[in-house]
């Protein structure tokens, strides 16, 4: 996990024992809960986990969308999470977002222009009336919008036209970072594939570093360098996306990864179907999150924080059983042949 | 075969502002006693429309069943009377709504939401209604004891279980899902399925699930039908159809996905948007956005071909018989 002092080398990215507690009348939630990792400049880190797992608030704590409750974010060197308020104006032109609901992230009161050009206005970053019309007709050649839509309103779009609007908002200000948090779990599968074509040859064009948060598994192999996967707050494993898919150590990820339906038929994998439901964020018992429905779990499992360890080059786990995992000694019982 | 479900060209109109939205056009689909039919599609093509045709549940004056028939058991159900339809909505066919947030009533507890079905059903006193529910709920792999709780203090895995649990109270013949797992998280749609699939062992219920997602036609159903702007253009068993995919849509969706077991490094969608429905094109609906469209595709609306056991609504196959 260490940075070499040269410039290129160094991640565009990197996020130090974030967290992020929300108060609650029960108690704290602990929706990020000490994660760590490092994004490599021009890559996209994929990261991944179900509902309430912390991933969408841990996109929006990089960007202080969320204030952080601690730890620390560092974007090319620079300490995010100490930036000014005028620092952090200067810092968002460069770390945008894409939201996932195309239907709600965009004002319906404006049009595709005003919502597109809004930011090089905020930057000021248009010299006049022509300037900015030709960066928006530009930014929509970009994305793919027809330049007849520039005087449209959203509620005229479908769904794909509509990411691509929120594509080119994020765009306008030539960022270098972009957290795209559930982009395509919105639109349908033959758009989803445009929208990800779309991501993928921008990012080609402009060098751009990508998060991409989702919790669509096929979705997220196809788009990411590296994967990580979350589980209550916390990182339980990440790899890069090929090798992951290949071989998963923590049993959340293996049993995450055996539940995805394949489009083919016979290829019905064993599957481990994981026993009860994620249990509550708020006030977590110490110990490893996953316990309470790991079919391999031990007493000294609840004890404990499992530390996420890298036990081979780019490639890190957070389970106190790793040892025996790795070295064969133990398996997870699978369902059905 | 014995067939339980024959829909034979049903079209389905929804009229808005002195226009004409064409959900479902001419759709023919039957449904093998026992078997699970996967009926798949995007958003639009028309699946729940389908569905709630079945059981009379267009809502008028908005929508309206224009032309069709749709025999279940031989039985005609659009030519049933009120009390008819009521008799055979939850009791002989049933359907699993895609939202189990909102399909609950959140003033009841679940035990009475069961027992309210089964003593619609059923000449039963509350005594039995309410035991009969603990039990519908063991099925569905919840505590009898949870029966006093309302919807809210369920998580979502758990609320659609208990919608799970409602539809099959009166064990129906058939069983409409729509989108059941759609919105739960994978490890939870993993369980879901899995006690789908033991359920419909133990009551041998014909199902149709509709659906978005290929891999859970897959893994669930034994026949599949392709929708598209409200018709069905490929129709055949599973096998069949992912096997050897013949219409130039189903070969799109297929094309679109990314993949697990191959690396791509483009997708390939289809071109293009679904059409508008108030404004279908003439011939074939998909070949505005087809790759394969001929000169004949925008006049004619295809006839479906049988090829190797499956049906295909696609020119391309027009003059060869299988």
């Amino acid at each position: 996990m260490t940075a070499t002092s040269n410039g290129n080398d160094r991640p565009l990215l990197e996020v130090r024992d974030l967290r992020k507690y929300f108060h609650t009348p029960q108690g704290a939630l602990h929706a990020v809960d000490g994660v760590s990792f490092h994004i490599r400049r021009g890559k996209t880190l994929g990261m991944v986990g179900e509902s309430g797992c912390g991933k969408s608030t841990a996109g929006r704590a990089i960007l202080r969308l969320h204030e952080p409750t601690s730890g620390t974010v560092f974007f090319d060197g620079v300490d995010v999470t100490a930036a000014s308020r005028t620092r952090m104006h200067g810092l968002r032109s460069e770390m945008q977002m894409i939201f996932q609901d195309p239907y709600a992230s965009l004002n319906p009161r404006k049009t595709v222009a005003g919502i597109i050009g809004e930011p090089l206005l905020i930057y000021g970053r248009v010299k006049d009336t022509d300037d900015y019309e030709a960066q928006v007709r530009e930014l929509m050649k970009t994305v793919g919008l027809a330049d007849r839509l520039y005087d449209a309103y959203p509620h005229e779009l479908d769904g794909g036209r509509r990411q691509r609007i929120g594509v080119a908002r994020a765009l306008a200000l030539n960022p270098r970072f972009i957290v795209c948090d559930e982009p395509v779990s919105a639109l349908d599968v033959s758009i989803q594939a445009q929208i990800l074509n779309l991501l993928g040859d921008l990012q080609d064009r402009f060098g751009l570093t990508y998060l991409f948060i989702t919790h669509d598994l096929s979705v997220v192999k196809h788009i990411s360098d590296d994967i990580c996967v979350m589980y209550l707050g916390q990182l339980v494993e990440k790899a890069p996306a090929k090798t992951l898919f290949q071989e998963q150590v923590h049993p959340y990820t293996k049993a995450l990864l055996s539940a995805i339906p394949i489009p083919r038929v016979g290829a019905r994998k064993k599957r481990i179907v994981l026993q009860g439901e994620i249990s509550s964020p708020v006030n977590p018992r110490p110990g490893c999150r996953f316990a309470p429905r790991c079919p391999l779990a031990r007493d000294f499992c609840r004890i404990t924080d499992p530390p996420l360890t890298e036990y081979a080059p780019g490639r890190l786990a957070a389970c106190h059983r790793m040892d025996e995992i790795l070295q064969g000694k133990i398996h997870i019982q699978e369902a059905r042949g | 075969m014995d067939t339980i479900l024959e829909i034979r060209d049903l079209s389905v109109h929804y009229y808005a502002d002195r226009e004409t939205v064409q959900a479902v056009n001419g759709l023919n689909l039957s449904l093998t006693r026992g078997a699970t039919l996967g009926l798949v599609g995007e958003t639009g093509a028309g699946k729940t429309t389908t569905a709630l045709s079945i059981l009379k549940m267009i809502q008028e004056p908005q929508g309206r069943i224009v032309s069709g028939r749709i025999l279940f058991e031989g039985r005609d159900v659009l030519t049933m009377d009120r009390a008819e339809i009521v008799e055979l909505r939850g009791k002989e066919v049933s359907m699993i709504f895609q939202d189990p947030m909102t399909s609950l009533n959140p003033l009841l507890t679940v035990g009475e939401q069961i027992a309210e079905t089964v003593r619609k059903h059923d000449r039963v006193s509350k005594a039995e209604a309410a035991s009969r529910a603990r039990a519908m709920l063991e099925t569905v792999g919840i505590p009898g004891g949870r029966a006093e709780d309302y919807p809210h203090q369920f998580s979502g895995g758990m609320k659609q279980r208990v919608v799970i649990a409602i539809a099959l109270a009166c064990s129906p013949k058939l069983l409409l899902a729509d989108e059941p797992t759609t919105a739960l998280d994978v490890t939870i749609q993993a369980q879901v399925l899995e006690m789908m699939r033991s359920l419909k062992e133990k009551f041998v219920t014909s199902t149709i699930l509709i659906t978005h997602d290929l891999g859970i036609v897959a893994e669930m159903c034994d026949q599949v039908a392709t929708m598209y702007a409200g018709e069905v253009v490929e129709y055949g068993t599973v096998k069949d159809v992912f096997d050897t995919p013949k219409h130039p849509y189903t070969l799109g969706l297929f094309e679109s996905l990314p993949s697990l077991d191959e690396d791509r490094d483009r997708l390939r969608p289809i071109t293009g948007l679904m059409p508008d429905p108030t404004r279908l094109p003439p011939g074939c609906p998909f070949h505005p956005r087809c790759p394969r469209a001929m000169e004949i595709c925008s006049r004619l609306s295809p006839e479906p071909v049988r090829l190797n056991g499956h049906l295909v609504k696609c020119h391309l196959y027009g003059k060869k018989e299988g």
